[in-house]
């Protein structure tokens, strides 16, 4: 190591600095990718901060939180949605590939709703009947105080944070092999509204025209619908943040942009969208 | 007029028929496309169950082809540059239930085809915090157990190459990593013989069935890490490891390192290969990320001899000293760009100085001759640099170069290589030199 010339190394480590500076140059176009639950609110806020920042060019698609996360770690996207945590698995890959342990943004707050044909009788479940239902331990509506009939499933594929979330907090297992996967919550409702029979999950942003499921934790609480007042007053069972991810701290345009989802204007327009405030 | 209420009768009945007619045709179409319908959403819930069972198998894996320039005059006169495929490997996994993983790694580089990794986790399902794994797998180190797909530098620290060889291990693995909690322990046990070298008296490794132990000690590892969280500036990781191993010795005698202390031994005796590390990883968000990761690790490792027989001259049991650590500077350039250096030491003898090997006085007590201190006692250390140019999400290309720095032996001409160019021209390397030892790395990775 003696025979190493310090100085020389020291101006290498300064012209990289200097290069390090040069490529960190902030972005005009940015790209957001992820979460399905997310998507309808993303692409809001993206219609509406171009509308007043119109050298900003903000691109928005979904796919699911997996996939958008994905994409943050192999350099594809700016801002990764999603509607679960990041993995352990994940951060280690971002820390592999970025050095950094990423940022974190709850931007929203989301009840997962609980989706049932309105001429169902069954109006209300509590999280181990929907988690029985679910893993396919419960397969008739009989066995909840229902009509005789088979309950068809309909869920999300598993690149979906909220495949992920209703697993880890309601179905505690697998998911029945007779769940039939969707691509979208919007698919999952449509599903859903033609199936008498079918019950599914998904954001609350998507439940308009759907019965919606009064969901209890045990057997002997009381059930609630996923509301504004509910979810904020964490009387709702199956409640989340919806986050952000980005591989380093944003600066420029992405600061600006998050600074603004994170004003009173992008969470008034949370609300306007079905979901719910972070503050 | 009764001709014409005749006609228009006869007209409303055929009328009448005719609808009844379509009426019946229309609904056996309903019944009849009904039941397609039914077959096809039968066949479509079949499809689903099938595909939902192949989705549980996920296919990765990646290719490494590089160009390599090496310096050193004694790799002639076979090659010193050449094009190879480094790694070529599919990893398949199937995730059979919940909290069940098989895993089987086969890397199909030429002449070189191997299995890599073939094991079982087990997750328990209720605490989600332990897991047990069981097969072929990494040992628990920090440097191994990180892929060589997202590896800075192109190959392992030398400390690392040394005492883990091959990287993998045959054996089982608890590990506790609750969740929602930054520590993570690992406590495993190995036949602890991998990829060793056991040489009887007529050359053959006694160690060469890689499918079962060398002898019936078992060797145990424990890794414990902790990440500390440190604000919005990053984080530390910092943990430390343990081995502890014996082999089986095939000879009465055992060196020391010191090449002066000389135990007797019973064959079957265990010797014992044990070291500690301690390692860190610092991660910072600084101007687009940069991370400074270190590992020193120090103990006693072994190799085995065997007795002499008849003419052949016995090789003593040999017990070394070492130590080794390494420390890396990261640092990203924007999203598509990185820089890293790594410095790297290795010292597989720490009891004897350079100035001293292969000087006459530390062979003086060796009854058996190949004992002698020599070139496996120089430490060695590595300056490396690289350059990664993220192409795309699958595609990697790395510009590496070594600086290879030896141990220098104190008196001319004691230990010396001899080579030959391809010209025919000869060569020594005196290692009371320093010998340029030198590698530039081209390498493209592909990643899927």
């Amino acid at each position: 190591m003696k025979s190493f010339n310090l100085v020389k190394l020291a101006i290498a480590a300064m012209v990289l600095g200097a290069i390090s500076f040069a490529f960190a140059a902030a972005p005009q176009k940015i790209t957001v990718k992820g979460s399905d639950t997310l998507v309808i609110l993303a692409q809001k806020w993206a219609e509406e901060y171009m509308k007043t920042n119109s050298a900003v060019t903000i691109q928005v698609t979904g796919g699911g939180s997996g996939v958008g996360i994905s994409a943050l770690i192999n350099g594809a996207t700016d801002i990764a949605n999603a509607s679960r945590k990041m993995k352990p698995t994940e951060k280690e890959k971002l820390k592999a590939r970025y050095n950094t342990l990423g940022v974190e943004v709850a931007c929203a707050k989301d009840g997962i709703t609980v989706y049932l044909n309105p001429a169902n009788k069954v109006k209300e479940l509590s999280i181990k009947q929907l988690g029985d239902i679910f893993k396919g331990t419960i397969t008739n509506w009989k066995e909840v105080g229902g009509a005789d009939q088979a309950i068809k499933l309909y869920g999300r594929e598993n690149s979906s944070g909220t495949y992920v979330f209703f697993q880890e907090n309601v179905v505690k297992g697998d998911y029945a092999t007779s769940c039939q996967t969707l691509p979208g919550t919007a698919a999952v409702v449509n599903a859903v509204k033609k199936d008498p029979n079918g019950i599914g999950y998904g954001g609350a942003a998507y439940s308009e025209g759907i019965e919606i499921c009064k969901v209890k934790i045990d057997d002997k609480s009381q059930a609630y619908k996923a509301s504004a007042e509910t979810i904020k007053n964490n009387q709702y069972p199956i409640t989340r943040y919806l986050y952000m991810y980005l591989a380093n701290r944003p600066t420029g345009e992405i600061k600006k942009y998050i600074d603004w989802i994170l004003s009173a204007e992008g969470q008034k327009l949370v609300v306007e969208m079905g979901y719910f405030p972070v503050k | 007029m009764k001709f014409h209420f005749l006609i228009l009768g006869i007209l409303l009945i055929v009328l009448s028929l005719n609808l009844r007619g379509q009426e019946v045709i229309t609904s056996d179409k309903i019944t009849e496309m009904n039941e397609q319908l039914n077959g096809l959403l039968e066949r479509v819930a079949t499809n689903e169950s099938d595909l939902s069972k192949l989705t549980k198998i996920k296919i990765s894996g990646y290719m490494q082809a590089q160009y390599q320039k090496f310096e050193s005059p004694a790799l002639l006169p076979t090659s010193n540059n050449y094009f190879a495929l480094r790694r070529v490997r599919v990893k398949f996994t199937y995730e059979a239930t919940d909290g069940v993983k098989f895993v089987l790694q086969p890397d199909f580089a030429p002449g070189a085809l191997a299995l890599k990794d073939a094991y079982v986790i087990l997750n328990d399902r209720w605490t989600k915090a332990f897991s047990i794994t069981m097969g072929k797998f990494n040992r628990p180190n920090y440097e191994v157990e990180y892929s060589s797909s997202q590896r800075e530098l192109p190959e392992r620290s030398s400390v690392i190459r040394a005492i883990y060889p091959g990287e993998r291990a045959i054996g089982a693995k608890l590990e506790f990593n609750p969740q929602n909690t930054p520590i993570h322990m690992q406590l495993a046990v190995f036949n602890g013989s991998e990829d060793l070298k056991i040489n009887n008296s007529a050359g053959s490794n006694l160690n060469s069935n890689e499918n079962k132990d060398y002898d019936n000690f078992k060797d145990v590892m424990a890794r414990v890490t902790y990440n500390l969280r440190l604000g919005n500036f990053g984080g530390l990781d910092f943990g430390a490891h343990g081995y502890f191993g014996k082999l089986k010795s095939m000879a009465t005698t055992t060196y020391l390192s010191d090449y002066t202390t000389v135990k007797s031994a019973n064959i079957g005796d265990g010797i014992a290969r044990s070291w500690g590390g301690a390692e860190f990883q610092l991660f910072a968000d600084v101007l687009g990320g940069l991370s400074v990761k270190g590992e020193y690790i120090a103990g006693k490792n072994a190799s085995i001899g065997f007795t002499p027989s008849g003419t052949t001259l016995g090789v003593a049991n040999f017990q070394n000293k070492f130590a080794g650590y390494y420390l890396y500077f990261i640092k990203n350039l924007g999203k598509k760009n990185q820089f890293a250096l790594r410095y790297d030491y290795y010292d597989p003898n720490t009891d004897i100085k350079d100035k001293d090997i292969a000087i006459s006085g530390y062979a003086a007590t060796a009854t058996l001759a190949k004992k002698m201190s020599g070139k496996s006692d120089l430490a060695t250390s590595t300056l490396g640099l690289a350059f990664h140019h993220y192409f795309d999400d699958n595609l990697r290309i790395t510009l590496a170069y070594d600086i290879v720095q030896n141990e220098k032996v104190g008196t001319s001409g004691k230990v010396v290589d001899n080579y030959t160019t391809a010209a025919g021209v000869a060569g020594t390397m005196d290692w009371s030199n320093a010998i340029n030892q030198n590698v530039m790395t081209l390498r493209i990775q592909a990643k899927f």
